[in-house]
């Protein structure tokens, strides 16, 4: 146990004494932090778009896009004043401010009412809708082949915010013999689908009404009528009173799926580094003198669990910075959004956890040993690349599996992989809030620590022909070629 | 009675096919100098590890100390390999006082020992340096230190002298006889005859994967000739005369015109036999030199007499 320790020590220490490390551990939270900001950085570095609409059909079509997109572009602003508004505000002040929105009922000239009540004065430039960004100009053409050169940053236009290029040209015409109009959207940025989606239902909405309103509908009445949608509950006959399943009852499932590709990238990345470490050791030709001083088994557990100790490291800091966040935000968004709220409450699962530590010890440990064993059978990572590739693809199964069963987790396939030992850990933690028998946990987990223990004695064996130099990469290629490793022993 | 420090019995280990070492035994008895030569390819290295239980033989045992290898004899055992290294971005201190620990020492003591090495060796002031920082010299005076902080009963080195200057020898020579002088059994493989021949009790000689040669230095000196060298200010035929003590050769005149013999003597004849003969057979001698052989040729002659069609390596 002492020599373990010693080992496990100077492994742990001489990862933690690094600056990778520190990079690594504060990488992930800055990373997630960089990541939650990017939707936000993207919105707000938008440029103001510039467009134009050409009616061909002279039936008005022009105005019900702008209607369309400004009463959506409404919508958005409303939805983020009642937001702010219940963060900040209490609930009377929050009708009075909706209130003074409302007083435009087609418009946003309230927007500065409602923010003076609620005391968010500066804060009109996030509020403010989307599709403020997207800004209608008097066309400076008719035709196509007039507006090209301004669509193609050819000539420029004068905007409020200067002089511009076109962003995009959107034709109504009417082929002959059709009722419906035809929408010909014209722009050089083929991937912001926006404003061409706000158009295609903005026409789309308009001849719907239309066509009703031939038919004799009263506006009002087709209004009411699209609104209609049938009530859907889902309900697990399983809990106390038949609940309705909501957003919540998923969390476990997501963050089981979750767990286990972070419980693959984990185990994987962690191999990894086992496997440079001992390379560099074996260049170091520190090896015999390790080999003459500890048992080889000795040597093998604790280089696995000083770098186990360094992952746990990593996922304790982690792991407490992801809980505080979420604990966090589940408590702030209580009063804004109960079902996010509900969803974070549900995902922070401590069983799943703690199962998922069990899970990624064992199969790390499994990984770990045959990373180590192959590895010692290598001089260079160039060796070591050509005998992982094997087993990097049969690593890639199980996550290529959990990825096409995430909506059937508990399929029959799923069920006979999990009890392939090597895949237990990944495919295990995924089916474990789907609640599979008990004799299905035991029986996988009794399969897989049993290989647990017949990898660790094999990869001892192999590890110590490996180390010492009796073996190599050659000598595994010659196994499977059934030719004489060629021997050069002292 | 004291138990060898090791008893190696019928050690035979084959790596795919080829015989590595075949029934090795020799003792090396407590308290000794063993000098465990032997060419490239001779399965030094590889006894050594059957002897520490690194690797297993295929036959035969090894004892240390009376006993299989097990943690609690190999904790008497210091052990530098021929294959040697360090953690390079450890410091020297940290290393001596890591293996120290390893073999059983507690943190302090651990820590007072390697300080002290240090300052023994003249490293006092890399102490903290990394190993990377090291020169070669100096990182292999680290790991003989590690190999020895424990005050091991018993210590192996594994060509210690190779990759040294001549100065760090005569000091490793030191410690090795300052070793044996505080009682310790040592068992340690060389390719410098010179050393072996003056530090060493006794010779284990290996070639081939076969032990050819276990006694003193004296017995290993014996199975080379003595030979002397005689000069003689006229050109007459000595060989006659000469014959009855050993083969006899006529060698070059020597610049000043005196006559050069050489006599290979027999086993049991004095050099001074031979002076008597020819004083009193009237040869007017200018030159009387009985040679001292070596250990190099000792080494040479019994690893060439095992195989004499294959060339001796490393000498």
């Amino acid at each position: 146990m002492r020599a373990i320790y010693l080992i496990a020590r100077r492994e742990y220490l001489s990862y933690v004494a690094t600056w990778g490390f520190w990079l690594s551990l504060a990488s992930v939270p800055l990373f997630m932090l960089v990541g939650a900001s990017i939707p936000a950085l993207l919105q707000s570095a938008q440029p103001v778009r510039h467009y134009v609409i050409i009616d061909e059909t002279a039936r008005g079509l022009d105005d019900a896009i702008q209607a369309s997109i400004e009463r959506e572009r409404r919508e958005q602003t409303r939805a983020a004043l009642e937001a702010a508004a219940r963060v900040s505000a209490d609930a009377q002040t929050r009708e009075r401010a909706l209130a003074a929105f409302d007083a435009d009922p087609v418009g946003q000239d309230g927007l500065n009412d409602a923010l003076a009540i609620l005391g968010l004065e500066d804060s009109a430039e996030m509020i403010e809708g989307d599709s403020g960004r997207l800004v209608r100009l008097e066309a400076p053409a008719r035709t196509i082949d007039g507006l090209r050169p301004y669509l193609v940053g050819d000539q420029r236009v004068d905007t409020p915010e200067g002089s511009r290029s076109l962003f995009a040209a959107i034709f109504i015409s009417q082929e002959p013999g059709s009722d419906l109009p035809l929408i010909s959207y014209y722009s050089t940025n083929v991937t912001e689908q926006g404003l061409s989606g706000a158009a295609r239902r903005a026409l789309r909405d308009h001849v719907r009404d239309q066509a009703l309103a031939e038919r004799g509908l009263d506006p009002e009445e087709i209004r009411a009528l699209s609104t209609l949608e049938p009530e859907m509950r889902s309900l697990n006959p399983a809990t106390v009173e038949d609940a309705e399943v909501g957003a919540a009852d998923w969390a476990p499932f997501i963050v089981a799926v979750v767990l286990a590709i972070m419980l693959w990238t984990a185990i994987f990345s962690v191999a990894n580094m086992l496997l440079t470490s001992l390379i560099e050791e074996k260049g170091g030709k520190i090896i015999e003198l390790l080999l003459s001083t500890v048992r080889v088994s000795d040597l093998l557990i604790g280089k696995l669990l000083g770098v186990a100790a360094v992952s746990f490291t990593l996922f304790a800091v982690w792991g407490l910075i992801g809980t505080t966040v979420m604990v966090i935000a589940g408590t702030f968004l209580q009063g804004m959004d109960p079902e996010i709220a509900g969803f974070i409450g549900e995902a922070v699962q401590p069983g799943l956890f703690l199962a998922a530590l069990g899970y990624f010890l064992v199969g790390y440990l499994m990984y770990g040993a045959i990373f180590l064993a192959l590895g010692s059978l290598c001089e260079t990572l160039h060796d070591a690349q050509t005998l992982m590739s094997p087993l990097i693809l049969v690593l890639m199964l199980p996550l290529m599996i959990l990825v096409f069963a995430m909506r059937s987790i508990d399929s029959v396939a799923v069920q006979v992989v999990s009890w392939v030992p090597i895949w237990t850990p990944f495919i295990m933690i995924a089916r474990l809030p789907s609640e599979p028998p008990l004799w299905e946990i035991a029986g996988t987990s009794a399969v897989m620590i049993v290989t647990l223990i017949l990898v660790l004695w094999g990869a001892a064996a192999v590890f110590q022909q490996g180390a010492l130099g009796h073996a190599n990469a050659d000598s595994v290629k010659h196994l499977f070629s059934r030719k004489k490793p060629v021997k050069d022993e002292e | 009675m004291t138990s060898p420090a090791l008893e190696v019995s019928g050690l035979t280990k084959t790596f795919s096919g080829f015989p590595a070492v075949k029934g090795v035994s020799f003792t090396v008895p407590a308290g000794s100098i063993t000098g465990f030569l032997g060419p490239n390819g001779a399965g030094k290295t590889t006894t050594l590890r059957m002897a520490l239980g690194v690797i297993r033989p295929d036959a035969g045992t090894a004892l240390l100390f009376g006993q299989p290898p097990t943690r609690r004899t190999l904790d008497r055992v210091g052990f530098l390999p021929e294959e040697r290294g360090v953690y390079r971005k450890m410091t020297a201190e940290q290393v001596i006082a890591l293996f120290a620990r390893l073999k059983g020492l507690p943190a302090n003591e651990a820590r007072r020992r390697a300080a002290a090495a240090l300052e023994r060796f003249g490293l006092a002031a890399s102490a903290g340096k990394k190993i990377k920082e090291l020169s070669k010299g100096m990182a292999q005076k680290v790991q003989i230190i590690a190999a020895i902080i424990h005050e091991p009963d018993f210590i192996i080195l594994d060509e210690p002298f190779s990759g040294l200057d001549p100065v760090n020898q005569a000091m490793l020579e030191d410690v090795i006889l300052e070793q044996a002088a505080a009682g310790r059994t040592i068992l340690f493989s060389t390719h410098v005859m010179a050393q072996a021949e003056r530090i060493c009790d006794r010779i284990v000689l290996m070639a081939r994967g076969e032990k050819v040669f276990d006694g003193n230095v004296e017995e290993a000196l014996a199975v080379v000739p003595r030979l002397v060298t005689i000069g003689v200010d006229s050109q007459d035929d000595i060989s006659a005369l000469l014959a009855r003590f050993g083969e006899v050769t006529r060698l070059e005149t020597d610049p000043d015109g005196a006559a050069q013999w050489q006599v290979a003597l027999s086993a049991g004849v004095d050099p001074q036999h031979v002076l008597r003969a020819c004083v009193e057979g009237g040869v007017r001698l200018t030159r009387f030199e009985p040679v001292r052989p070596h250990l190099h040729d000792a080494f040479v002659r019994l690893v060439s007499a095992s195989d004499p069609l294959q060339p001796v390596e490393g000498v």
